[in-house]
């Protein structure tokens, strides 16, 4: 039997105080795996942030049902076990940091959960450390660079000791080595401690080294598979907005002038392997 | 201008002043101010700025920096100067002119007060030079934690929980006001020249974007805090616990004996 | 002579300040009108610090800026008429709206360059449509409009000012691919209607590839490279150790020449890569 760390059945969402009620997202089925990392892809305003604070209860749902291990995100007596079963990161580094000392700033989880002074300290050395900002945290966040800011951010969430993270375009406003740090992190996390990842994104490069990636559009999935078998489905992917590498769209191309390419590639050592093929 | 700006003054060494608890050291300095005002002749104010010397010799933070804020405050200096030289009649008269008198009481009158400012101003500034904003903030809260038995528990935790958000977000915004700044000067925009009701209305491109990202942020500072379990400080623990040293009760024992001789001194004289 | 002619310019990083900026150190360049220039380099190489000289926003420690064969410090009064000859795009500029309606905040720039307003109110019914959008917006809040439409907006309140050159920090950051292409496209028809010269700092070395005339390369301080796309992104090896990247196709070709390939290393568009390729295959066919 698979595990699921989450099941989504029948979502809807509707902003309340709209006057003209349209739903952000529009009957959503989606399991997730624990273990899995998974991208989701769209474009602005697809509906994919409304449905990342969907998953930790930020958000209830208008209408069908959330469930994290099982409990639902609209029950009350569950909202911090779900909150520190899925944690969360946002798009603006600024924005989610409330403490002016790094190492503070990562407590704040656990402070609030109530957990004993000194066992904070190892969780916060931990988290520290397992996003490469231990050095840093007696700084000021001001201090750092983007990059460095959103590892803070999700060193934060590593405190609360999560099993699974949501990241709503965390690199959106990074430049490309602040970019590569976080993607970076993410898949340490995933792939050594085992949490969870769902990433959101509209940077397609960023599911290079996804299990699975699920396509969303007008506030549902359209599409949902391997990296592979997604990416090689150009034309579908720009006409849902998504931005195509320079690598994926140059096999795509090669393949509609006739040649019998693989296709849905994003690296370039492996581009260019399958090129060579070709000759 | 903005960019001058600094918060807290800070100055970062390490020194015996540095390292006693944050705690200890406000509760002290509190002390040591409210004595400035018991010592009520010259030989205990004599004792007093002695006293408040060797803090800042100890303190490691140099006197230049000291210098500063008095120069900030010299116009309330010269005032509180003047008033006591010519509205205090006592003695001999020195001088007298019009509805002037100078008189040698008047002269040691203003010589007291103005001590006595200027050891305020250097006993608050040894406070913010040697403890981080955040240490104080902490042990503000810390203090006022007996008021959670008088049911004002919430609002001690709220008021703490706006000065950290306040510390992290000054510098934040201060970039962005500079930010916003140069990009309406891009557009030709002055706020330099013209006048008052000119100058105002200059502000509002300014004003208005400063206060639309600040609200952006709110909501996303609030979004982030709650999805870190965040509930209003209830059953709240705390990483960082202050610890009492040896360094903390020395000094809380050599400030009851100065208190004590302030005491004697002002009996005596 | 240069359109545009910056000398030697120097501007030393000022500790004292909390809001630190990097420090420019000797660059100089021209540009011509009409011209794309792409700048490049990483985060805290000195691009925003040197594209806040151009209109006079900062002024140089040493060095001068020629625009049109005028020192734009030879008078430091008139620096102001500089900062509308000169346009200054910053990073998300649709943070800086503030006016009740579009058209108002369109109008600002104009305003301050004391234009009268008939010429006001043609130029900014004239900007409106230039950035893609229709008249009816101009009564709107901008405040109600969607991310990429301010970003719009706020490109038109800088062009409303017709500058002869015109400076973006990062202009697509933050927008998808629908959004970055109304963007460029705003940028290339500005350029061709008036003859502008058009700088713009970016991330994205595929955007650069795809729409500047010359690259600038910046690197702590200093003016690394400066020459064609080709020119530039031919040089992946001195690119990769200040931390720069070029082009994916780049990349690929060069990865392709290692294996023994007969490839040029100036390729730097998709395009260019499939018409190679396909030549390459028909080529290898006849020599079969």
């Amino acid at each position: 039997m698979m595990d699921n760390i989450i099941e989504i059945d029948n979502l809807y969402y509707s902003y309340e105080d709209e006057d003209n009620y349209s739903a952000v997202i529009e009957d959503l089925n989606l399991k997730i795996e624990r273990g899995s990392f998974t991208v989701i892809l769209g474009h602005n305003g697809s509906g994919k942030s409304t449905l990342a604070k969907l998953l930790n209860g930020l958000y209830k749902p208008t209408g069908g049902t959330v469930k994290v291990n099982g409990m639902l995100t609209t029950d009350e007596d569950k909202e911090f076990e779900i909150k520190k079963t899925v944690g969360m990161v946002f798009q603006n580094p600024d924005n989610q940091l409330v403490a002016s000392v790094v190492e503070e700033d990562v407590a704040f989880g656990p402070e609030n959960l109530g957990i004993a002074p000194n066992e904070i300290r190892e969780r916060v050395d931990y988290a520290l450390k397992s996003v490469g900002m231990y050095e840093h945290k007696d700084s000021s966040p001001s201090r750092l660079s983007g990059g460095q800011k959103q590892r803070v951010a999700i060193a934060g969430v590593i405190a609360m000791k999560p099993q699974c993270i949501v990241l709503d375009e965390p690199t959106a406003m990074l430049d490309p080595s602040g970019r590569q740090e976080v993607i970076d992190t993410i898949l340490k996390l995933n792939k050594e401690q085992g949490i969870t990842v769902v990433l959101i994104t509209h940077f397609m490069n960023e599911a290079e080294f996804a299990d699975r990636v699920l396509v969303m559009d007008d506030g549902t999935i359209l599409d949902d598979g391997k990296p592979a078998d997604i990416f090689s489905k150009v034309e579908f992917l720009k006409k849902c907005g998504l931005d195509v590498p320079q690598t994926t769209e140059l096999l795509y191309e090669l393949s509609k002038n006739g040649f019998d390419v693989s296709r849905g590639i994003i690296s370039a050592e492996e581009t260019a392997e399958a090129i060579a093929k070709l000759f | 201008m903005i960019k001058d700006l600094t918060i807290g003054q800070y100055y970062p060494v390490n020194s015996l002043i540095h390292s006693l608890d944050p705690r200890f050291k406000i509760v002290l300095l509190v002390v040591l101010l409210v004595f400035t005002f018991i010592a009520d002749n010259f030989f205990a104010l004599g004792l007093m700025v002695a006293f408040v010397l060797v803090v800042m010799v100890i303190s490691k933070v140099p006197f230049s920096m000291y210098l500063k804020n008095l120069k900030i405050i010299l116009p309330i200096l010269i005032f509180t100067m003047l008033l006591n030289l010519f509205y205090v009649a006592d003695g001999v008269v020195l001088y007298e002119f019009w509805v002037i008198k100078i008189t040698v009481g008047g002269i040691s009158r203003s010589v007291f007060m103005s001590l006595r400012v200027i050891l305020l101003i250097i006993i608050s500034a040894t406070l913010t030079y040697t403890t981080t904003p955040n240490d104080l903030t902490t042990a503000i809260e810390r203090l006022c934690s007996p008021l959670r038995f008088i049911g004002l528990g919430s609002a001690v935790h709220t008021m703490s929980m706006m000065m950290t958000i306040a510390l992290r977000f000054i510098p934040t915004l201060v970039e962005e006001t500079e930010k916003i700044i140069n990009a309406q000067k891009a557009r030709g925009a002055d706020f330099e020249s013209g006048k008052l009701m000119q100058r105002v209305k200059a502000i509002i491109p300014i004003l208005i974007p400063l206060l639309i990202s600040s609200v952006r942020r709110a909501y996303d500072l609030a979004e982030a805090m709650e999805s870190r379990c965040y509930n209003g400080g209830k059953n709240k623990t705390m990483m960082k616990q202050l610890k009492i040293k040896n360094g903390d009760i020395i000094s809380t024992i050599v400030v009851i004996i100065f208190c004590c001789s302030i005491i004697t001194l002002n009996i005596f004289f | 002579m240069s359109f545009l002619r910056v000398e030697n310019l120097t501007h030393i990083y000022n500790q004292k300040t909390t809001y630190s900026r990097d420090a420019v150190s000797n660059v100089s360049f021209t540009a011509e009108k009409g011209e794309i220039i792409g700048v490049i380099g990483h985060t805290g190489s000195g691009k925003s610090t040197l594209i806040q000289h151009l209109n006079g926003l900062l002024k140089p420690d040493e060095g001068h800026i020629y625009i049109d064969g005028t020192d734009i410090w030879a008078d430091p009064k008139k620096i102001k008429n500089f900062r509308f000859k000169v346009g200054l795009v910053f990073q998300y500029p649709e943070y800086q709206l503030f006016d009740e309606t579009v058209y108002d905040d369109i109008a600002f720039g104009p305003k301050n360059m004391g234009m009268s307003s008939e010429e006001i109110e043609k130029t900014v019914n004239e900007i409106i449509l230039e950035v893609g959008l229709s008249k009816d917006y101009l009564e709107k809040s901008p405040f109600d409009l969607s991310g990429g439409e301010k970003r719009r907006v706020a490109i038109a309140g800088v062009l409303a000012m017709k500058p002869e050159i015109i400076a973006f920090d990062e202009p697509t950051a933050g927008l998808d691919p629908s959004g970055r292409q109304m963007v460029t496209d705003i940028i290339r028809n500005y350029r061709d209607k008036y003859n502008a010269t058009v700088i713009i700092v970016s991330h994205s070395m595929e955007d650069i590839a795809a729409l500047a005339d010359k690259i600038l390369v910046m690197n702590k301080g200093k003016l690394q490279m400066y020459g064609t796309p080709k020119e530039v992104f031919s040089k992946g090896l001195e690119l990769k150790e200040i931390d720069l990247s070029v082009p994916q196709v780049t990349t690929v070709f060069d990865i392709l020449r290692k294996k023994g390939f007969n490839l040029p290393d100036n390729v730097i568009t998709v395009d260019e890569a499939v018409k190679l390729l396909v030549n390459l295959k028909q080529e290898g066919c006849t020599n079969d």
